[in-house]
């Protein structure tokens, strides 16, 4: 790249070099004139003429070299300024004739200096591109946690300092109607309606210290129907401000709704059976206790009274026999303590030892009780105990809305492939209201109460039976004043082997 | 007999055999109606001295029959007893106030005290006429 030719320059050199040939055509042209003299002159003028000429050239061509040099290493420089892959000014070498010429200090000074630039600029740029990478991150991340909030089935609400909404994630805005509000308005309190749920936000918000607050909230949709949500509220610090006075109050706050409408329901059924079984069970123990505290006060003066009134104590314990009995029976299958045996059953051989069971209390109340059963041969794979026990409430829930005279009857059939047993009453029959609540627990027609005895648990038995253990069906037809008909629906087992 | 009329109002036959047998016997007369609205017909064929009402009952049940009651101003005035086996969702001082019942009795209650209470109340006289209608 730089010739080996190129010699060094030196303005003292070259003007030497000048300053003799110069001096040598001086002398040449100031002798006297002579013809012998003219020849010797011409060939020290030309000589003379020819070395300056030669010299001149040199100093020429040395320049030009060395400017050609000078400005091969620059543009050398400024490549590799620019090109960062090849090292930077660092990489390129001062040629050690550059170095010793005139050029030298400043060819160095102007190679550090870029090679300085260089290397701030590569650390620039490192620190941009790293930059941009925790840029990326972070913004994915934003994007990340958005999408998160958004398809969170939970509603969730942040507001700042100014209590004003900066965040509503998808299920909020369907919640509180915020689509429908105006883009500009931001104040919480203008924005939902709910006081309460702006109260739990806005001094959850206004707390010094980290504070986390749990509240139930009512709200309701346009229907006016009732939805509770359970709302977790908890403001939002500024992070590692020391110099923050605790009293200057937090960034924000952010809400989490949990909706607990079902397990408010819930605890409110809970709550209306515990009443219903106490209420239930208080009945006959009030009666119980009257006739107890009736023979101890000796009010019963004869011996048909006073056993009368130990009739009625018995009667009265029995039914909370049953009462007891019937709601442990209940809360064990219904527990799923009890352990179903299925099995392969002919379903008439159990309907016959139903029959067989109700019989008695039929002939009390001379009710005539038919059996009607197919003659084929019906296969179901039930518990056998709990498939009795469904068919003798069944046939018992007959026999007691039944007046005296009238009849009952039991029947079994194979329709569209499923199994069938049904048991129609000439009984007091029931109203359509009725039909539809008489498998709730403590449900009781109230005008047929008087008629028999019961707890109200035993056609809930009878359905938690058929369709929660063994996926069957039951319903009731029936007409007032003239009889129901109770169809009980289950798969086909078909036959045995 | 003191002549004085006590109407019993309960669903539960055994209950309601009870407390006529122990009011009876104190030397009252009885009459027992099944329902409220069996009540309310025994009262505008008779007012009786003092009324006992079970609350749950069918067709009108007891705090119905007491609004029923309270409502009118021919039987404003009548003393009422409510018996109830209900539990939480009763409050007994809401029923005292509002409906003008002297006294609200769980069961299982004891006829002997009931009858204290009765006898009590037919000494007392009648309820204070200034209670609003509830209906």
């Amino acid at each position: 790249m730089y010739s080996r030719f190129a010699p060094s320059t030196n303005r003292f050199t070259a003007a030497s070099a000048v300053f003799c040939s110069a001096s040598a055509l001086a002398w040449a042209s100031t002798w006297s004139f002579s013809p012998a003299s003219w020849l010797e002159r011409l060939a020290w003028l030309g000589g003379s003429t020819l070395v300056a000429a030669a010299v001149v050239a040199w100093l020429v061509r040395s320049w030009s070299s060395e400017r050609r040099l000078v400005s091969h290493y620059l543009s050398d420089l400024a490549t590799a300024t620019e090109d960062g892959s090849s090292g930077g000014p660092a990489a390129v070498d001062l040629p050690a004739l550059l170095r010793r010429s005139a050029w030298g200090p400043s060819l160095e000074a102007i190679s550090a200096a870029l090679s300085k630039c260089y290397d701030r600029t590569e650390a620039a740029e490192m620190a941009r591109t790293a930059l941009e990478i925790r840029a990326r991150r972070a913004t994915e991340e934003q994007e990340r946690t958005n999408q998160i909030l958004a398809h969170l089935s939970d509603p969730v609400l942040v507001v700042d300092s100014y209590d004003e909404l900066v965040l509503a994630n998808n299920s909020a805005s369907q919640l509180l109607h915020l689509d429908e509000k105006s883009t500009e308005q931001r104040a919480i309190n203008r924005l939902i309606e709910c006081e309460k749920l702006v109260e739990v936000l806005t001094e959850t918000r206004r707390r010094p210290n980290a504070t986390t607050r749990t509240e139930e909230i009512e709200l309701r949709d346009e229907e006016g129907s009732s939805r509770w949500f359970s709302v977790t509220a908890s403001n939002m610090a500024q992070a590692n401000d020391a110099t923050e006075s605790p009293a200057a109050g937090s960034i924000g706050a952010v809400a989490v709704m949990r909706d607990v409408t079902s397990q408010k329901a819930s605890q409110k059924r809970h709550a209306e059976f515990v009443s219903a079984v106490s209420h239930e069970m208080k009945t006959p123990l009030a009666g119980i206790k009257a006739y107890v505290e009736l023979l101890a006060d000796g009010d019963a003066e004869d011996e048909e009274t006073r056993e009368e009134f130990l009739n009625v104590i018995n009667s009265q314990a029995d039914r909370l026999q049953r009462l007891i009995d019937n709601m442990l029976n209940l809360a064990r299958i219904e527990a799923g303590v009890v352990k179903v045996d299925r099995q392969h059953r002919a379903l008439n051989e159990i309907l016959e030892e139903a029959a067989s069971v109700v019989q008695p209390s039929a002939e009390k109340k001379n009710i005539t009780l038919v059996s009607d059963l197919s003659p084929m041969y019906l296969g179901v794979l039930v518990d056998r105990d709990m498939l009795l026990q469904a068919a003798i409430n069944l046939l018992s829930n007959a026999i007691k809305y039944t007046r005296e005279g009238g009849k009952v009857t039991l029947r079994s059939r194979m329709n569209d492939g499923e199994v069938q047993l049904e048991v129609e009453d000439t009984g007091v029959g029931l109203a359509p209201e009725d039909c539809k609540r008489v498998f709730e627990k403590f449900y009781r027609v109230k005008k047929d109460s008087d008629m028999a005895p019961g707890t109200g648990l035993g056609l809930p038995l009878v359905k938690h039976i058929i369709e929660d253990v063994h996926n069957g069906q039951i319903n009731v037809t029936s007409r007032l004043g003239e009889g129901s008909t109770f169809t009980v629906t289950l798969p086909s087992a078909g036959r045995l082997g | 007999m003191s002549g004085k009329r006590v109407l019993l109002c309960d669903d539960e036959i055994h209950i309601l055999k009870a407390a006529e047998f122990k009011i009876r016997r104190a030397g009252h007369n009885v009459e027992c109606v099944g329902d409220g609205e069996l009540a309310w017909e025994a009262i505008q064929r008779q007012l009786p001295d003092v009324i006992v009402t079970d609350c749950q009952m069918p067709r009108l049940d007891g705090i119905g029959l007491c609004r029923r009651v309270r409502s009118h101003e021919h039987t404003r005035h009548l003393p009422m007893l409510m018996l109830t086996a209900k539990g939480y969702e009763l409050s007994h001082e809401d029923i005292v106030e509002q409906l003008g019942v002297l006294r609200v009795v769980a069961k299982p209650f004891s006829p002997r005290e009931l009858l204290r209470m009765v006898d009590e109340i037919l000494e007392t006289g009648r309820v204070n006429p200034a209670h609003a209608s509830a209906e």
